[in-house]
């Protein structure tokens, strides 16, 4: 490490830039001689350079400092040498947002952009739209648009640019100037007909209809600059993708007719467009295809490098697409831009078969340390999804990853080698110690605390189960002696599994141990405390519950409990029973429509949905006293789709009681729904006990009811329970157009689908990194086994599936991962029974002629047993 | 600098270069009087107007616009070399005069004769701008010009000189002269007047720095 730092120091001190270690003070300083008379050109040149790289580099300037530096740069427009005016019109616009008073040169620059002198014009124009505002804007309109129309071009460039720029603050001015835009829209030079043709599309973007006359326009006239047709192209695409327009169009006739163009970068630009469309048709694609194809064997790099990074891409979508191309891309492997290289293997990669990937890794790893970590990144990326695609492959993949990892480069790259080298232990147990013994290799010097952090989590989840566990602790323990507070605790908390899950290895783990308590960190000796004397207890329940797997309530749901408690004095200990569960991160996070209070928390724990509905349901007044909620269910849709209603039900399980809570959206738009609830008949003893109205729903807003129920005290067994339900309201016709409802309302309702209470619901997921002490922490006092025939189930996939989805527990272990030609298999689930009880199934499968279930449950409670059992058969 | 300049420096043929400010309510003249200041001296040094300079100084009377910030102008003089700050009179730029104060040589001071009205205002900026701590304590000549002297109700200078209380001025030398920049009537007879005064104080300053 420290020699690293010295190395830098030293290429730091070669001092080719004679800007390095400019003061900012000493420079204004300088910039006094601009008051002098007569001025000396070449000094205050120097001097506006040094200003402007300081500005450059980001150095602040206060508003004062800048202001008088600014004022002092005005008097060198008395100098009439060229280059230093240029130089300050740079200034001007460097300055034009941290000076005060920038219009005082307003006047200079409109004499120099009406000038006689050329060279002035066109940068004065830009300087001067620096510094105007929309007030000052008409001072200067006329100026304006003479020079859009002047016979210089880069007078006319100028100024439609400036213009462009000047749109989002100015957009009604600049409209005026369509008819002078449109005059330079047909010069006949290509830099001045491609911006003017810019500056009329912004200023008709959200007018669809003007961009389709616009594009209809100059796609019929034809255009000089090849610019201004790979805009057109751009905006066709983009109209295209907006209006959802089919393929026949004649806007994708013309990008496709631009594929025929004499210019090279227009066929390449539509070739582009056309791949990157959605839906695109192999027969649509071919043409495009054949066009990049044709690029690769381009002798110009940038043509090559630009096909074979679209093919790229294309790859990933339509890989058939590409095949066509693999003779010329394998052509390219060799090229002696590594860019293009790179990109032609990984693509390759993506489109080739399981035999060539050996061949491919080799030639990638010949030249692999000769480019930049982004091309890095975009090998390890094809790696990972080569993985996953032929598993079969990971030696080969490991091999080439932990060379990687020893070569140097930046934190994204080394990330990326890491989590595919996780990746692929987690789908190969069989690749598990080698990877392992990589990443060990790898925090011996790593400088990035995340991924030191990371490995050492991972070493602590799986070392302890590995053949020769001690062997990695002495990895894990040189972190403690040698790195940052973050990292040691992220170690010490990895040694504390060996001593729990390894009886032999415990003594020299509380050894260890007690040197962390004597660590300079709160955290880390805190840490080490904790497990010491955890682990000095011996007892595989605690292991299991505060070692192996740790805490699983929700983070915010913990903080607000946690808050309540200390509002309220009480004898009573912290119940944590009391805090939400924490929704497993494998459910996963749909964007909601009904939620809307929250977004106030911080970023960094965002809440999961379930905080969101439990905040909401809390906020109503009738839900209170229901306690924490337990669970949420993902939504069901009641109605069909196209109806007159749409209907989705949300069902939330609380320790008593559930809530159903009703999403509404009325799609008539004659008709005011008011006071709404859906009506629920329960099949079972189970007691609707209040019903809370949406007390309006107007057309397309959506809104929620929700009706109350109570939970059978008396029959824990009853989990299950199916409710007929009808939307109940009154309807208020009213006037389609302005919305006016009428005076008078009729009663109607409306059949739903049923809705149905299933186990799942009375239990929330929770995983248990180390199932295995879980099993042992709760214990065989009620366990219970059965044997099942699946008899309609063909493939142990499909059973897994089944299982999961019908009890809604946790898969853990990836034991939801069946292993390829199998007949065998144990899947293990883990999750808390509504009342906060620990409930663990341990499935074993065997395929013969459907799927034979043995299946066995634990839990703290028995009755929880039972019914899962129950509900199984 | 080529090297022409650079001998007829030594030779001290080289003329003086000096800042001269041009101050004065908007609307009354002062871009115009530079104007006419700078063809007169282009045709002096260049020999007659040719065609196309008489166009251009003919847009350029035309095309005279309200200042914003200020203008560059350079003319010389037979003796001197002028650089003119041409700063605009509107009232929300006044207050960016003063950046220019410390490095002026001499300022003119224009004032539209017929503008009776705003006379309050002018002196308000004339009294302003003399008790600037940058002009405060300096013997800087100052020029007025009662301008649109052409103009049927205008003021005559003295009047004008009355109304800005011009016989307080005690530090500094100042002069008036009525003119009408169109037509380039007493302009010359002012700018004589400047070119005078800034030979002396050169001449004091040179004697106080031995
Ligand atoms: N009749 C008459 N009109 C004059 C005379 N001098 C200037 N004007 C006119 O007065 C108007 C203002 O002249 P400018 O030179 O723009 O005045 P300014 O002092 O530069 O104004 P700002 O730049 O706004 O501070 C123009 O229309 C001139 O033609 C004059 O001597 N007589
Ligand atoms: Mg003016």
């Amino acid at each position: 490490m420290i020699k690293k730092f010295d190395k830098k120091d030293e290429e730091s001190g070669s001092g080719s830039n004679p800007f390095q270690n400019l003061e900012k003070s000493a420079v204004l300083q300088e910039a006094r001689i601009f008051n002098e008379t007569p001025i000396n050109p070449r000094r205050c040149l120097h001097i506006l350079t040094k200003i402007i790289y300081l500005l450059n580099q980001g150095e602040h300037f206060g508003t004062t400092e800048a202001t008088e530096a600014f004022f002092a740069m005005t008097r060198l427009f008395q100098s009439n040498d060229q280059t230093l005016r240029r130089m300050c019109y740079l200034t001007i616009k460097e300055m034009a947002n941290i000076s005060e008073d920038v219009i005082i040169v307003t006047s200079s620059l409109t004499k120099d952009m009406t000038g006689k002198e050329d060279v002035y014009r066109g940068p004065a124009i830009r300087a001067l739209c620096r510094i105007t505002d929309t007030t000052m804007l008409q001072a200067i309109e006329r100026y304006m648009k003479q020079a859009i129309v002047d016979k210089v071009p880069s007078v006319s460039s100028s100024a439609l640019v400036s213009s462009l720029h000047m749109v989002k603050m100015s957009y009604d001015v600049v409209k005026r100037w369509v008819n002078e835009a449109q005059e330079a829209a047909s010069s006949d030079n290509i830099m001045v007909q491609y911006h003017a043709l810019g500056l009329l599309y912004h200023l008709r973007k959200n007018d669809r209809l003007a961009v389709t006359k616009m594009l209809n326009k100059f796609t019929k006239s034809g255009l000089k600059s090849p610019f201004a047709y790979c805009m057109l192209i751009r905006i066709a695409s983009k109209l295209l993708d907006e209006t959802e327009g089919g393929h026949d169009s004649p806007l994708f006739d013309f990008i496709e007719s631009c594929l025929r163009n004499k210019n090279e970068m227009v066929v390449y630009e539509a070739a582009s467009a056309i791949v990157h469309m959605p839906n695109c048709t192999a027969r649509e694609l071919a043409p495009a295809v054949s066009v990049l194809q044709l690029f690769c064997s381009s002798p110009k790099a940038a043509l090559r490098y630009a096909a074979v990074r679209t093919l790229n891409k294309v790859a990933m979508k339509h890989p058939s697409a590409v095949t066509a191309c693999n003779l010329d891309l394998e052509n390219l492997i060799t090229d002696s831009n590594r860019s293009i290289a790179t990109l032609a293997i990984t693509t390759l990669l993506k489109t080739g078969s399981e035999s060539s990937v050996d061949r491919l890794m080799k030639q990638i790893s010949s030249f692999v340390s000769e480019i930049s970590d982004e091309f890095k990144v975009v090998v390890v990326q094809a790696i990972s999804a080569l993985c996953q695609k032929y598993p079969r492959k990971h030696s080969v993949m490991m091999n080439f990853l932990s060379n990687m990892l020893r070569d140097d480069g930046g934190f994204e790259y080394k990330r990326a080698i890491v989590d595919c080298i996780i990746s692929i232990i987690e789908e190969n147990p069989e690749s598990k110690e080698t990877g392992l013994a990589h990443l060990c290799e790898f925090i011996e010097d790593c400088e990035h605390t995340v991924l030191a952090t990371k490995i050492l989590h991972l070493l602590g989840k799986e070392g302890p189960r590995t053949p020769q566990p001690s062997k990695y602790i002495r990895f894990i323990f040189n972190r403690v002696v040698l790195e940052s507070e973050a990292v040691r605790a992220a170690a010490v908390s990895a040694l504390a599994k060996f001593g729990a899950q390894n009886d032999d290895l415990l003594p020299s783990v509380l050894v260890l141990m007690q040197r962390c308590m004597m660590d300079s960190d709160d955290e880390v000796r805190d840490r080490a405390t904790f497990y010491m004397n955890v682990l000095q207890q011996k007892q595989k329940a605690l292991n299991a519950a505060y070692i192996f797997n740790g805490l699983s309530v929700s983070i915010p749901g913990l903080e607000k409990s946690l808050h309540q408690y200390t509002l309220e004095p009480t004898e009573k200990p912290f119940d944590m029973k009391t805090v939400p569960l924490a929704t497993t991160p494998i459910t996963e996070q749909k964007t909601e429509i009904a939620p809307v209070t929250t977004s106030k928390l911080p970023e960094k724990l965002a809440p999961s949905r379930q905080d969101i509905y439990q905040e909401q349901l809390a906020s109503i007044p009738e839900f209170q006293g229901l306690g924490p909620l337990f669970k949420s269910s993902e939504p069901l849709q009641l109605t069909e789709a196209e109806t007159e209603y749409v209907v989705r039900c949300i069902k939330h399980t609380f320790a008593r009681h559930m809530v159903f809570q009703f999403d509404c959206t009325n799609t008539l738009n004659d008709q005011l729904l008011q006071k709404v609830v859906v009506q629920m008949e329960p099949s079972e003893s189970y007691e609707v006990i209040h019903y809370v109205p949406a007390p309006n729903l107007p057309y397309s807003q959506p809104s929620s009811c929700y009706t109350l129920v109570r939970l059978p005290d008396d029959d824990p067994t009853a989990v299950s329970c199916t409710f007929s339900c009808t939307m109940k309201y009154l309807v208020r016709d009213c006037d389609p157009n302005t919305g006016e409802p009428d005076d008078d309302g009729y009663d109607d309702e409306y059949v739903l689908e049923d809705v149905e209470v299933t186990v799942s619901d009375h239990i929330q997921k929770v995983l248990k990194p180390n199932f295995g002490a879980a099993w042992e922490e709760v214990g065989d006092e009620f366990e219970k086994e059965e044997t099942f025939a699946l008899a309609s189930v063909r493939t142990l996939d499909e059973a897994v599936g089944n299982i999961i989805s019908f009890l809604g527990m946790q898969p853990c272990e990836r034991s939801d991962k069946v292993p390829e030609n199998k007949n065998s298999h144990v899947l293990v689930l883990a999750g808390v029974f509504r009342g906060g009880h620990d409930t663990l199934v341990r499935a074993r499968l065997a395929l013969a002629d459907g799927v034979t279930m043995q299946v066995t449950v634990r839990s703290s409670e028995e009755t929880v047993v039972d019914v899962i059992l129950a509900s199984v058969g | 600098m080529g090297l022409l300049d650079k001998l007829s420096g030594w030779l001290g043929l080289r003329k003086k270069e000096v800042n001269v400010l041009c101050l004065g309510l908007d609307n009354s003249g002062k871009t115009t009087i530079i104007n006419q200041l700078k063809p007169a001296n282009h045709s002096n040094h260049l020999g007659p107007l040719s065609e196309e300079w008489k166009h251009v100084s003919q847009t350029q009377a035309q095309e005279i616009v309200p200042t914003i910030g200020f203008n560059i102008e350079k003319f010389k003089s037979s003796s001197l070399s002028f650089t003119v700050f041409d700063m605009s009179g509107q009232s929300r730029y006044r207050n960016l005069w003063e950046h220019y104060y410390k490095e002026s040589h001499a300022i003119i001071f224009v004032i539209d004769s017929g503008d009776k009205l705003r006379m309050v205002v002018a002196k308000e900026e004339l009294d302003t701008l003399l008790n600037h701590q940058d002009i405060r304590s300096r013997k800087i000549p100052v020029l007025f010009f009662a301008n649109k002297m052409d103009l049927r109700d205008a003021m005559s200078s003295v009047k004008v000189s009355q109304m800005l209380c011009l016989e307080n001025i005690r530090d500094k030398p100042w002069h008036i002269c009525a003119s009408n920049a169109i037509k380039g009537e007493g302009l010359q007879q002012g700018l004589d007047w400047l070119q005078e005064q800034i030979a002396q104080s050169t001449e004091n300053n040179e004697h106080m720095n031995e």
